[in-house]
């Protein structure tokens, strides 16, 4: 079963891919969808028996690499880990299949879409499924070659392409990082297989590791390698620049990958190793410190963005941070759980953001926006629901995942984890915030729009709005049925040890925190969601009064902190000018004109020497003969 | 290097060696004028029949002689063709500068 | 002794002479001339060297054939003495050089010649033992210098002379190819032609109708 699940996507994906011109694009459409939905249920009665059942379903494909101690095999593998990312990544996938069919309807390139969308997915599967850091690797790097695919979709606009470009260079600089995690861990383990892993774990601990002449102990080496590969995976701060840029591609897209999957394969690759990382106090240090700074980071540009995709982009890789202080404060499995709930309300916002720029005819600046909620109601719904989930309100998932991740990091006691909660409580208010502001702006007060555009605004089509019903269902309830399943329990009984618990409790310590700081995210989101509704509904004109007051702060929050300027002159243009000066003199005089320039000026200059010796003139052919023969007589005369 | 008034074999090679010398300087000092040229080379045979007939002189040798008997006849086959071939080559110029038959230039 | 030496100095400084006019003439029918000389003076040293039928085919063939045939060919060419040309050999250091090397070579073989006993003895007039046993020279009381050539001609360089025969066919019609011109279009009788016509060839017989003319 375990196979169907993971190779159905790669069926549809070859058979969409390789027929594209011959296939109406219904058929592809249909066929593709079909696939990922049987795929989504089976994986639920996968989920069902793996989580309930208590087993470890492992199924072999086939031997792949055995180099003496070295092997890699192909095996899919479903524990309770797996399993999460299994239903999550396939019902969201399916969901996004079936809106791709309404939203890409004037698209003259839907097979091809399809295609990259199962390619995708069954990339994303081997990822979460697999036994061995190899074909983890070759799910990672599949999901970065898909999401460049995807995000250069519309290749004929220049900005796209360069997006694409962006995205995939980024990811690459993490995955170095991986590749070399990959090469310490077999190192030191002398095996990349994870039960090999997981089970030599006591033997390793201490092992120490020579890096660049100086003394590391091997599991802090594995485990900063390997978060520096999920920081790139996961746009975390350094590493994030290409998320914002990443919205260039279709908004289907944007709610598959960079919303629920993608992006959450770091979180998932440090979940995995957490075993690791238990034994690892400076790994655990970084990643909390950057997950915490990352979550507060990117809130604060999110309050001053425009365009509605961006606003969400953003979202995405402050609530990513969420994860991974989770992780890093050693509450894996609520760093889990939150990525679940977070992968059904963040492509909820993203598939109601979709449906409202398909309303709008393809307009995305919020500015330009305005007034329409009584047009398009259900996606106003839909909004709402989300963007309850988001910002941590009760009933909604949020609540119960946020608040877990919040309580964990006061719990852990460190002062690392009481840095997280405070980063985390000021990022809740301006998520609350910013989600708000883009409610009011988008679909309240005055319509800016053109009266052509405002009489065409209208809800979307059944295959948009049935996979907003499902996700909307999930954003709402997800949180109340994890919690009851035991998702953040301080027992095995649902994670089933493919999730550490960590070594402090941290866990057992949530449930003993003073009740104020408990109710401290709830109030926040409540203050942040009042502040946005006397911004931008009772006083209009506070926001700008503000921009105009605090424009120095409000120019650096809207320039992304000015990271991508940063880099670029730093990284960007020194390669340029390097690469330009290296093809220039190195390829184009040396190589090129040493070896096929230069013999064929030699040649030329060969033949126009000779062209001189070669004179017509018969007298010069006598002459030569004669210096030819005295020439040989004198050496005879002299030699003897 | 006494040679001597009484006349020996150097004396002959002296005289042969310096025909022929006589008739690679008319090679190349002649630069223009194809008979010319073709004047040097009979020298240069010459030159060499001369040396072969006085070695069979001074070896008692008979093959000299055959020999320049079969110089004799292969120079003056040459000579004939040199000659139709000048003859031609006049035809078609109308000088002998050899210095016109350059196309063969390269 | 004496004699013989004063002949073959007289012989050979005019030989030497006329090889140097030879080269150094404007005319060409002047330099066919002193190649006339030269080609009897180096008659004369094979006299004194014993080969008398060489001598008398020197004669015979290069003055009599050779150097009449330069003469009709110089003479046919009508060349126009003035526009023989005597412009400055741009190349003249190198064919300096080249001669002085030769004769430099030419001097030193010689003075190593001096030094090597090859020859019996270096009095002209005195033979040496033959070398080889079949060719060697007969003294001129049995036999004349012609009659022993021929006993070894026919002999033992038969090929030789067969081949050299057959140069001078390839000379002679090679000669003749490629001076030949075209074709004059001249009238000439085809016997076989004439002979070989038949009736049918021959006679047309054609009804020609009343006022009309025939076209041939």
């Amino acid at each position: 079963m375990l196979h169907a699940i993971v190779f159905l996507p790669l069926v549809g994906a070859i058979f969409s891919g390789l027929f594209c011109r011959k296939i109406p694009a219904i058929v592809s459409e249909v066929v593709n969808t079909c696939l990922l939905l049987t795929s989504a249920i089976l994986a639920y009665f996968v989920f069902y028996k793996v989580v309930f059942g208590d087993v470890v379903i492992t199924e072999i494909i086939f031997d792949w690499i055995k180099v003496e101690n070295f092997q890699a095999r192909w095996i899919i593998v479903a524990d309770s880990l797996s399993a999460v990312m299994l239903v999550v990544v396939t019902t969201v996938s399916s969901m996004v299949h079936l809106y791709a069919i309404g939203y890409m309807h004037h698209d003259p390139h839907k097979q091809r879409f399809m295609s990259y969308l199962s390619a995708f997915t069954f990339f994303m599967l081997m990822l979460v499924t697999s036994d061995n850091l190899l074909q983890l690797f070759f799910g990672w790097e599949g999901v970065g070659l898909c999401s460049y695919l995807l995000i250069g979709f519309w290749y004929q606009k220049e900005s796209a392409c360069k997006a694409a470009i962006k995205a995939f260079v980024v990811n690459r600089v993490g995955d170095l990082a991986f590749a070399l995690g990959i090469y310490a861990t077999y190192v030191t383990f002398n095996s990349i297989e994870f039960a090999d892993i997981f089970n030599s774990l006591a033997h390793h601990k201490d092992d120490v590791m020579r890096v660049f002449g100086v003394e590391y102990k091997s599991v802090d080496v594995i485990c900063i390698l390997l978060f520096l590969g999920a920081m790139g995976k996961s746009a975390q701060f350094g590493l994030h620049v290409w998320l914002p840029d990443a919205m260039e591609g279709p908004t289907p897209v944007s709610a598959l990958i960079h919303a629920a999957t993608m992006v959450t394969a770091g979180v998932f690759l440090v979940a995995r190793f957490s075993m690791l990382f238990e034994y690892s106090e400076i790994a655990r240090l970084m990643v909390t410190y950057v997950g915490a700074f990352t979550c507060l980071f990117a809130a604060t540009i999110a309050i001053t963005q425009n365009d509605i995709k961006r606003i969400i982009a953003y979202s995405t890789c402050s609530q990513l941070g969420y994860m991974f202080f989770a992780c890093g404060v050693s509450a894996y499995s609520a760093g889990v759980f939150h990525l679940m709930t977070h992968a059904t309300f963040k492509a909820l916002l993203f598939l109601s953001a979709g449906a409202v720029i398909h309303a709008m005819q393809d307009e995305q600046d919020i500015r330009k926006m305005g007034g329409i909620w009584k047009k398009i109601p259900f996606t106003y719904t839909m909004f709402w629901v989300g963007s309850l989930a988001l910002a941590g309100i009760f009933p909604f998932a949020g609540y119960f995942s946020k608040d877990a991740i919040l309580e964990a990091a006061y719990a852990s006691g460190t002062e690392s984890g009481r840095f997280a909660f405070w980063m985390g409580t000021a990022a809740a208010f301006l998520t609350a915030f910013y989600s708000w502001r883009l409610i009011f702006v988008a679909f309240h007060g005055k319509q800016k729009m053109s009266k052509h555009v405002f009489e065409h605004v209208h809800d979307a089509p059944w295959t948009m709005s049935l996979p907003l019903l499902v996700l909307a269902m999930g954003a709402a309830f997800s949180g109340f049925i994890g919690e009851k399943m035991g998702m953040i329990e301080n027992n095995q009984l649902f994670w089933h040890y493919s999730v550490s618990l960590g070594n402090n409790q941290v866990l057992e310590h949530m449930h003993h925190i003073p009740g104020y700081i408990s109710k401290i995210p709830l109030l926040v989101g409540l203050s942040g969601i009042i502040l946005a509704f006397l911004f931008y509904r009772v006083v209009p004109q506070a926001p700008v009064v503000m921009s105009r007051i605090f424009r120095p702060i409000h120019n650096f929050l809207y320039n992304k902190w000015y990271i991508d300027e940063l880099y670029e002159v730093i990284f960007v243009r020194p390669l340029l000018y390097l690469s330009s000066w290296l093809w220039r003199i190195i390829d184009g005089c040396m190589i090129d004109g040493l070896l096929p320039m230069g013999s064929a000026r030699l040649s030329v200059f060969c033949g126009r020497v000779i062209n001189f010796i070669q004179t017509g003139y018969i007298y010069h052919y006598a002459l030569m003969m004669i210096i030819g023969l005295v020439g040989i007589l004198t050496y005879f005369v002299i030699y003897n | 290097m006494n040679i001597g008034f009484y006349v020996g074999v150097h004396h002959f090679l002296i005289v042969s060696a310096l025909l022929f010398l006589f008739g690679i300087a008319g090679i190349l000092a002649n630069r223009r004028n194809v008979i010319a040229l073709l004047f040097s080379i009979e020298l240069m045979l010459l030159a060499v029949n001369l040396n072969f007939v006085v070695f069979s002189n001074f070896l008692n040798d008979l093959t000299g002689q055959i020999f320049v008997l079969f110089v004799l006849t292969v120079a003056a086959a040459e000579v004939s063709i040199a000659l139709a071939i000048i003859v031609i080559f006049f035809r078609k110029t109308n000088s002998i500068d050899v210095g016109e038959a350059s196309k063969l230039k390269g | 002794m004496e004699i013989y030496s004063l002949i073959f100095y007289a012989f050979s400084f005019f030989l030497l002479f006329s090889g140097l006019m030879v080269i150094s003439s404007r005319n060409p029918v002047h330099s066919v001339l002193w190649l006339i000389l030269a080609f009897f003076c180096a008659s004369g040293l094979f006299l004194l060297l014993g080969a008398e039928f060489l001598a008398m085919v020197l004669v015979v063939v290069y003055v009599g054939a050779l150097a009449v045939m330069f003469l009709f060919v110089v003479m046919m060419l009508n060349i126009n003495v003035e526009t023989v040309k005597r412009s400055l050999n741009k190349l003249w250091p190198l064919c300096f050089l080249v001669i002085l090397v030769f004769a430099a070579d030419l001097y030193l073989i010689y003075n190593k010649s001096l030094t090597t006993h090859h020859f019996y003895n270096a009095n002209a007039t005195v033979k040496a033992p033959f070398v080889d046993e079949v060719h060697q020279i007969p003294s001129f009381d049995e036999v004349t210098n012609v009659h022993a050539l021929g006993r070894i001609i026919y002999t033992d360089y038969f090929y030789v002379f067969q081949l050299s025969g057959l140069i001078l066919l390839i000379a002679m019609v090679s000669a003749i190819v490629l001076t030949l011109r075209e074709k004059r279009f001249s009238k000439r009788q085809d016997i076989s032609k004439q002979v070989s016509r038949t009736r049918k060839k021959s006679i047309e017989i054609v009804k020609v109708g009343y006022g009309k003319g025939i076209e041939l």
